[in-house]
């Protein structure tokens, strides 16, 4: 009886830290997709028009006068004056860089709302987080480049000089 | 409705059921009449491969856009005591 006493007097005087939430900061942060499988996607989504500039830039900028190079012009320029298959040529240089860059970014960017402060000060902070996955940041940047590359082929061949 | 019909291995995906072999087979088909329909109109044998590797990228890339949206999520192991 007297140690059970002896124990409850010890439970009632022990010190119950003083934990304040707020302080704890770390959350899981979760991103919509999965980082592996849109760098798995995104590798098929540029190499295509990787493969066309690649044989642009060999012909031009290095000066490679191989047939090779030549003929992928001659294949791009024959998509665009096929009725069907027309499309094929911006939708390889436009569409599949951005689809690839939008889910490169959905699986490396997080976004939160939060509320600080004290009760009658709150304010909303806008906080973005981007995790460093490099093979997502360097598709993004490939994707980058590409859309780059054909926004300015689009300008120039669309000013002409009256 | 969730489809495991195939899984990844890096960059690859591979067949795990049987829609997902039937998949590959006609993706590989494909590439097979897409080569010999290009060889017989070409004129050289570079003709042929510019023609043929820009189609069989295109082929890869729809045949890993269908294995993804029917990917089976890997299982994740209990760790070892």
């Amino acid at each position: 009886m007297k140690d059970k006493d002896e124990f409850l007097k010890k439970m009632e005087n022990l010190q119950v830290p003083d934990i304040n939430p707020s302080e704890h900061q770390n959350t899981v942060k979760m991103v919509i997709m999965n980082a592996e499988r849109s760098a798995a996607l995104g590798v098929w989504l540029v190499v295509v028009p990787c493969y066309f500039l690649l044989c642009v830039f060999m012909y031009h900028l290095f000066n490679v006068r191989v047939g090779w190079f030549g003929a992928m012009f001659k294949m791009m320029a024959g998509l665009e004056k096929t009725p069907y298959i027309d499309f094929l040529g911006p939708l390889i240089l436009f569409v599949l860089p951005i689809v690839c860059i939008i889910i490169n970014s959905l699986s490396i960017i997080h976004v939160q709302i939060q509320k600080h402060g004290q009760q009658q000060y709150k304010a909303k902070e806008f906080s973005i987080t981007i995790k460093v996955k490099p093979w997502n940041i360097v598709l993004i940047l490939i994707s980058l480049a590409i859309l780059f590359t054909f926004m300015a082929y689009v300008m120039t061949e669309s000013i002409s000089i009256k | 409705m969730k489809l495991n019909w195939f899984i990844r291995k890096g960059i690859i995906y591979l067949p795990i059921k049987i829609m997902g072999w039937i998949i590959l087979a006609a993706a590989l088909a494909y590439a097979v009449y897409i080569f010999i329909d290009i060889d017989s109109h070409s004129h050289s044998v570079s003709d042929t491969m510019i023609n043929f590797v820009f189609n069989l990228l295109m082929i890869g890339m729809f045949y890993t856009v269908i294995a993804f949206f029917t990917e089976a999520k890997p299982r994740i192991e209990a760790p070892e005591n």
